[in-house]
């Protein structure tokens, strides 16, 4: 039964103090499906009874059967609160009824992606933690995420029942426990402060953190126990909070409160005296089955249980009772009221993370007002496939204005530059949609502050795009998202019959879309790539590709394919010189490797062309210790004009040398594309022009000329400098306990991978152990680790850098020469690699 | 010790008198003799007929990985593929390779390779080869019967050396034929021959621009040809005849042909068109009468081309091809006619080429690469005949077409296309040039026609503001592998796939751009709304509006270009790294990119100066200084 309808949702739309963006996160396996499913419940859309069994928001066949969220999956819930709940809240609200766009993510890293989109549509989340497993890999990883876009946290300490019923912890215990858990949250929240978003820390005390049992469907925070016992003990409500929690000792002998325990039997910390014992003696009493002493215990906590309910027994018992006590829906949904901001607070403080514009035109401040009559802002972050085949709704989040049907709108790509046509396209919304539950409800219109689905839009957005008015020609778009993992690992896909191309290429065109990490790619040898985070995101694409995507199309994957990276290892043995065709120019050139760390600068866009010259000799200078002078004499980056190798004159007193620059540029943008090696993209390459030679002519010195000597004397100093393979390596985080470690160390072995952390987990058994794994030997990994370590043990791998190879690919035999040689095969390349006698000419 | 040049070879036999040109008979039977000054030594000198020395066969050794196979490599595997991979002479021996890591194990496969696989023409020995070899007596009684008067005769570069010997025999046949001739028509000219070498574009196509400069009335082409037509001169066609060791052969074909009752369609490089009848008889022979397989021969088309009476075909090699009519006689299109690279044939009602196994007689060379792109949906071998093996390995032609195809998915991300003219002969080409400009405007993209005879690298990279090329030119030069090229060059076919919203690719392959006159590109025409999908970009790109463009907006867009240009020259002048290959949308945007902009012409605004008259008279006394001197 649903409690609410499309027309009740629309109205609180308008109230957007009354709306709470928010999503959940969490580490894989946390929990934070199964407690979703008790928000969804309360809402009606599925019973109560079920709730936790459901996990609504796992909408695919492979989600339920493998227990794994892989799409975010978001959903409008509408709730009225009553008075008395919301009796201390402060902030600005318009009635009782509010909306709650909830979106549910992945927890595994491989679909971090999913986490990201989430988050940009978002203005908070809810950080589920397991209480006996702590802050984990992927915890750290969305938090940081979720902090970088300017997102409230709060938090919840998750799978209470099973410090009751699993691990049957004492008080003391449990409290050191959820203690420990909050505080490494604390700590990685507090290096990612943002001064904007001011202390975003979470504190018991103060109601941001939730305790809660998922799969049961209950939840408290100690908002909830103060108020009762506020009552009880003539208390100020906001003091007993405080006493619930931290260095606050109870004696019920004494009936005095004391700040240290005073050592005496019935002394015991304030949150176990008042929240931890009352709901163990509960669970007890129910799994028991004494229900004579249990109905009196209810009454007097005010419970009131149905008829039929009466007669259940055991754990079914139990759940019913607690979830009737501590509704798991109210607890969480007061915590996101009161302590997650409305869209109309967050997008004050968001607007300079959000808007590519300036600060002050009438769009940012649109934004930063959530104003429902400005201009439209509306950020497109992910598409959802339709339920019919091949079409998607493109699924976003208004910052401004108003979206409605009919509505003609402007679609700015990620490639769009403003005042320029390219990547931009004016289209008609045909329908605008809100998600209720598993089925979608078409409105009018939607203001800001919400989450929108589009339709008609889907065949000019390929991931994500901003919308404006069509009118809005000076709009900036809003920021692209920044995603934590790189499509790293990559498989060529063909169809087994040749004349099943066009299926396959429209197939590739929707995965595309419906993933916002996938990178469906052409390579040169004419294969369609398809990249992803990790084998199980690529395993998942590959079956979304053939089963929804080409019809049932069959289709052969190759084995997974990493790429590789060239660079050098030394400075040029000597300076090298080719001529160009007609032998009346020379180039004289010399490779050497970049500065460590520059190359990172230059990916991570520290330094890049489009910097203001002097700024980058500082860093240059100051950094990398180059000479003042010869950083502003970079003449290019590359390859794609950003890459992390360049070109930098060293000549002097060369004439006509400006006039072959462009040529020059040209060459080098095109060999740094495909390295002499393996015709791999080049990585941490200098490339020094020492001296040039140049035919008096123009004519003869053109780029016809240049252009393919500069190639030829690229390639030459790459190969006289010591060249190199980098090979790409993942970052391994995994937990596992103490007797599972052997099997790890064995596999990671095996796989050329090393452990360079080993840290057991305080309180528990478990150990972290973080290594660097091959990306190349990383395939079955996972699979290998779980047979090895009987299932203990479960990796998250995430790219972290390129490791050079030590063997010397020039040398016959190596395992390097033999990877190249692999790699040349594969790209349909001639097996030896080009001898330096082509690129390299002789005086 | 003989000494080698060329094929013609020298042996000095002692010092000059007059028993030379026994000695030299003597050592080498036919051999001319002459005495020469060798270090002011007379010596008695031999010159004979040698043939290029032939160090013996298959004695290279050559070495290949068959690919990784991981912990799968079993010795005996690898040496089995290798060994069915290289049979016979060539001996392929496999041994597996580890290095660190099992995964990566590889096969290789050690083999001998011919290094001097024969080919046609090379081994001319006497007169009597020449003769039939470059078919001097049909050559003749083509250019006696048709009265020419001034042939030119086109030799590729490899035949070159032949030229001398072939023009002396064919004016030897002509003398004799105008002589058995002589009392009909007496007054008949001495014909004139030019030899022609070097074209201008690939030597396969007839240079009829190199033609018409001596003023010529008919081409005789020697060696490989693609058989394209011609536009305005007649032209004979000399294949060449390559030895090949029918036996073989036809035993080759029957392990095709007879076991499964295959359907087989053989095809053949034009220089082995000679024995084709023999493999024919030969092969029923071995069938017998009972069994029928379905085999299917090829003909060539035609070895005369008459471009101003339709098309002539008087097939002096076969003669089986009279069935063919006029208006069939290019292009796949009529029913179950196909031809390609100058091969026809025809199949029985109701096949489909599919159906076919093609058994390719020949070299593995652009014909053969276009046979394999053409009907890439077909199961292909290929019988070399200059080393007796069956090649059935072909994986290599495949990867071409994947190949053009990501040179197609480049091309439809182009903005400014160059159209090399790669042919002025072959019938049609400028309808093709003009049907492609039309389909690049209309694609929204800028387009330049360039006519620079074969394009090489150099020549290419003197357009840097081109994201791809077009090359039109015949079938068979087509296919430029454009690695090393900066930009790539595609073919007019794949051009129309790229540059036609809407179209598809799906597999079929057209190299003959008269095929492709024939299609309407048109009418695969069908927008969808949807934006262009990249997939160097892996996302949306739109270059194009597919509503099209109405006239007035065309013209503002011209007016304002100027404007827009300089205003970007403006911006980009703040970070000179800017030149992002593909971005721009003319040659002009792309000039207005470049960092470099031609000389400085300071210029700082003022107005002219305004003239003043100078000194007048001589350096001896200027008329102002006189003035002072007389005064003085």
């Amino acid at each position: 039964m649903v409690k609410f309808t499309a027309e009740e949702l629309r109205r609180i739309m308008d109230y957007k103090h009354n709306i709470r963006n928010m999503s959940v996160i969490a580490h894989v396996d946390h929990g934070k499906s199964t407690l979703t499913d008790s928000l969804v419940a309360a809402a009606g859309i599925i019973a109560q009874e079920v709730a936790g069994d459901v996990r609504m928001t796992d909408t695919r066949a492979d989600e339920a059967e493998r227990g794994i969220t892989i799409k975010s999956t978001g959903i409008s819930l509408y709730y009225e609160m009553t008075d008395a709940a919301l009796k201390s809240y402060t902030g600005e609200r318009n009635g009782n009824e509010y909306l709650i766009n909830l979106i549910d993510s992945p927890g595994h890293v491989d679909f971090s992606s999913e986490v990201t989109a989430a988050l940009r549509i978002t203005d908070g989340a809810l950080v589920v933690v397991d209480c006996i497993e702590g802050v984990c890999v992927q915890t750290e990883t969305v938090l940081r995420q979720a902090l970088g876009e300017r997102i409230r946290p709060v938090l919840t300490v998750n799978k209470m029942d099973r410090c009751f019923l699993e691990l049957q912890v004492d008080g003391e215990e449990a409290y050191q426990t959820f203690q420990r858990v909050i505080e490494n949250a604390n700590v990685i929240m507090a290096t990612y402060e943002d001064p904007l978003l001011g202390d975003v820390q979470v504190y018991p005390e103060k109601g941001t953190v939730a305790f809660s049992a998922g799969l049961h469907g209950w939840a408290f925070t100690l908002t909830n126990f103060a108020k009762m016992y506020a009552s009880k003990f003539g208390v100020d409500e906001s003091k007993m909070m405080e006493r619930l929690w931290g260095e606050n000792y109870f004696d019920p002998a004494t009936k005095k409160w004391t700040s240290k325990n005073t050592g005496s039997a019935t002394c015991k910390r304030g949150f176990v005296q008042f929240c931890y014992e009352p709901i163990k003696q509960i669970i007890n009493t129910c799994m028991n089955d004494q229900k004579d002493k249990l109905w009196p215990m209810l009454t007097k906590l005010g419970v009131t249980m149905k008829s039929d309910e009466k007669d259940l027994m055991g754990k079914a018992l139990m759940k019913r009772v607690m979830q009737t006590w501590l509704p798991a829906s109210s607890a969480l949904l007061e915590m996101m009221i009161f302590h997650l901001p409305s869209p109309s607070t967050a997008q004050r403080y968001r607007v300079e993370n959000l808007y590519e514009g300036p600060l002050d035109d009438q769009y940012a401040n649109a934004i930063r007002n959530c104003d429902p009559e400005g201009p439209l802002m509306l950020y497109v972050s992910k598409m959802i496939p339709a339920s019919d085949k091949g079409r998607f709704f493109a699924f976003g989040r208004v910052f401004a204005g108003k979206v409605q049907t009919g509505l003609k709108v402007r679609i700015m790509g990620p490639n769009y530059v403003p005042g320029e046509k390219k990547d931009l396209y004016v289209k008609n919304v045909q329908r605008t949609v809100i998600w209720m539950g598993k089925k979608q409800e078409t409105v009018e219109d939607v203001p800001c502050g919400n989450t929108v689905a589009l339709v008609g839009l889907d065949q000019f957005i390929t991931k994500n795009a901003t919308l404006t008015n069509e009118k809005e020609v000076d709009a900036h778009p809003i920021r692209a998202m920044k995603f934590s993992v790189s499509p790293v690992v990559r498989v060529a896909v063909q169809c087994k019959v040749a004349s099943d191309l066009p299926k396959l290429v429209e197939g590739l065109k929707r995965l595309a879309k419906s993933d916002p990490m996938v990178v469906c790619s052409i390579e040169e040898s004419g294969e369609h790539i398809i990249a992803g985070a990790g084998e199980l995101h690529l395993e998942i694409c590959l079956k979304d590709l053939q089963d929804d995507f080409m019809g049932g199309a069959e289709i052969i994957k190759s084995d997974p394919v990493v790429s590789f990276r060239e660079t050098v290892l030394e400075k040029s043995s000597r300076t090298v010189m080719s001529k160009s065709p007609n032998k009346h120019n020379r180039l004289y050139m010399e490779a050497r490797p970049l500065e460590e760390g520059l190359p990172e600068a230059i990916d991570d866009g520290r330094i890049g062309p489009r910097d203001d010259p002097k700024i980058r000799s500082k860093i240059l200078a100051e950094e990398f210790g180059w000479d003042k002078d010869l950083a502003k004499k970079i003449w290019c980056f590359g390859p794609e004009t950003t890459g992390p190798n360049m070109v930098v004159d060293m000549c002097k007193g060369v004439q006509y040398l400006n006039e072959i620059k462009d040529s020059v540029v040209a060459g080098f943008q095109w060999a740094s594309k495909e390295g002499a090696l393996a015709e791999e993209n080049m990585r941490g390459i200098c490339f020094e022009v020492c001296d040039v030679v140049l035919h008096a002519d123009a004519i003869h010195r053109g780029g016809g000329q240049v252009i393919p000597t500069a190639r030829r004397v690229i390639y030459a100093s790459q190969i006289t400098a010591k060249p190199r393979l980098l090979e790409p390596v993942y970052l391994v985080e995994i937990q596992a306990p103490e007797q599972a470690l052997g099997g790890i160390y064995s596999v990671l072995n095996q796989k050329r991978g090393h452990v360079f952390e080993e840290i057991q987990r305080p309180g528990t058994p478990l150990y972290n152990i973080k290594a660097y794994l091959p990306v190349i030997e990383s395939f079955g990994f996972s699979g290998q680790l779980r047979a090895s370590t009987s299932g203990q043990a479960f990796p998250q791998c995430v790219f972290d850098h390129w490791e050079m190879m030590s063997s010397d690919p020039l040398e016959v035999g190596s395992q390097a020469a033999q990877l190249v040689t692999d790699i040349r095969k594969r790209k349909g390349l001639k097996e030896q690699m080009t001898p330096l006698s082509e690129f390299e000419d002789k005086l | 010790m003989p000494m080698v040049k060329g094929d013609v070879c020298t042996e000095d036999v002692g010092t000059c008198g007059d028993d030379c040109s026994s000695r030299c008979a003597s050592a080498h039977p036919g051999a001319q003799a002459a005495c020469v000054l060798n270090s002011n030594i007379p010596v008695c000198r031999c010159y004979f007929d040698c043939g290029p020395s032939v160090p013996p066969p298959y004695s290279k050794t050559c070495k290949l990985s068959l690919g990784i196979w991981g912990e799968r490599c079993s010795e005996e595997d690898c040496n089995s593929q290798c060994a069915a991979k290289y049979p016979g002479p060539q001996q392929g021996m496999g041994y597996c390779y580890s290095v660190g890591a099992p995964v990566y194990t590889s096969c290789f496969c050690e083999y001998k390779k011919n290094l001097f696989p024969l080919s046609s023409f090379t081994v001319i020995h006497s007169a009597m080869d020449l003769e039939s070899n470059y078919e001097i007596a049909p050559t003749a009684e083509f250019i006696q019967s048709n009265k020419f008067t001034r042939v030119a005769l086109q030799f590729p570069d490899e035949l070159l050396k032949d030229a001398v010997r072939v023009v002396s025999a064919l004016r030897d046949k002509l003398r004799t034929l105008r002589e058995s001739n002589a009392e009909q028509n007496d007054d008949a000219p001495e014909v004139g021959l030019f030899v022609m070498a070097d074209t201008a574009y690939g030597s396969c196509c007839v240079d009829e621009v190199g033609a018409s400069h001596v003023d010529a009335d008919a081409v005789v082409h020697y060696g490989h040809t693609c058989l394209s037509p011609t536009t305005t001169l007649p032209a004979f066609f000399v294949f060449g005849k390559t030895p090949i060791s029918v036996p073989d052969c036809v035993k080759n074909l029957s392990h095709y042909a007879l076991p499964n009752g295959r359907r087989v369609l053989v095809l053949f490089g034009l220089d082995y068109a000679h024995s084709i009848q023999n493999i024919r008889e030969k092969f029923a022979e071995v069938c017998g009468a009972e069994s029928k397989p379905e085999v299917q021969y090829a003909n060539v088309i035609c070895s005369v081309m008459n471009p101003s009476k339709g098309r002539k075909i008087s097939n002096e090699v076969q003669g089986t091809s009279g069935s063919l009519t006029d208006n069939n006689s290019f292009g796949t299109v009529s029913a179950n006619t196909y031809s390609i690279g100058g091969l026809v044939w025809k199949l029985p009602e109701g096949h489909k080429m599919d159906d076919y196994l093609l058994f390719w007689i020949g070299s593995n060379n652009s014909a053969f690469a276009n046979i394999v792109l053409t009907y890439n949906g077909c199961e292909i071998v290929r019988y070399d005949a200059s080393e007796c093996s069956m090649v059935t390995d072909l994986s290599q032609q495949r990867k071409i077409l994947k190949r053009r195809y990501y040179l197609m998915e480049k091309a439809k991300d182009a903005n400014i296309v160059g159209i090399l003219v790669g042919t002025l002969g072959v019938a049609g080409y400028l309808n093709m040039i003009h049907q492609m400009k039309v389909l690049i405007t209309g694609a929204g993209k800028k387009v330049y026609t360039l006519v620079m005879g074969r394009p090489n690298p150099a020549k290419l990279a003197n357009f840097p503001e081109c994201d791809i090329f077009i090359y039109v030119s015949c079938a068979q030069t087509a296919l430029l592998d454009s690695k090393e090229y900066l930009a790539p060059v595609i073919t007019p076919f794949e051009a129309m796939l790229a540059f036609n919203r809407g179209c598809q690719w799906t597999g079929e392959y057209v190299m003959e751009f008269r095929d492709l006159i024939n299609s309407s590109p048109v009418e695969s025409r069908n927008f969808s709304e949807e934006a262009r999908f990249s997939f160097l970009q892996g996302g949306y790109v739109e270059d194009f509006d597919p509503q099209g463009r109405n006239g007035t907006e065309e013209d503002k867009e011209g007016a304002l270009a100027l404007a827009n240009a300089t205003e970007k020259v403006l911006q980009l002048r703040d970070n000179p790294n800017s030149i992002v290959k593909g971005t721009a949308k003319s040659g002009a945007e792309f000039l207005a990119t470049r960092s470099y902009q031609g000389l400085d012409i300071h210029y700082d605004g003022s107005l002219p100066e305004p003239y003043f008259i100078g000194r007048s008279g001589r350096a001896a006394g200027y008329e102002d200084e006189k003035i002072g001197h007389e005064k003085s």
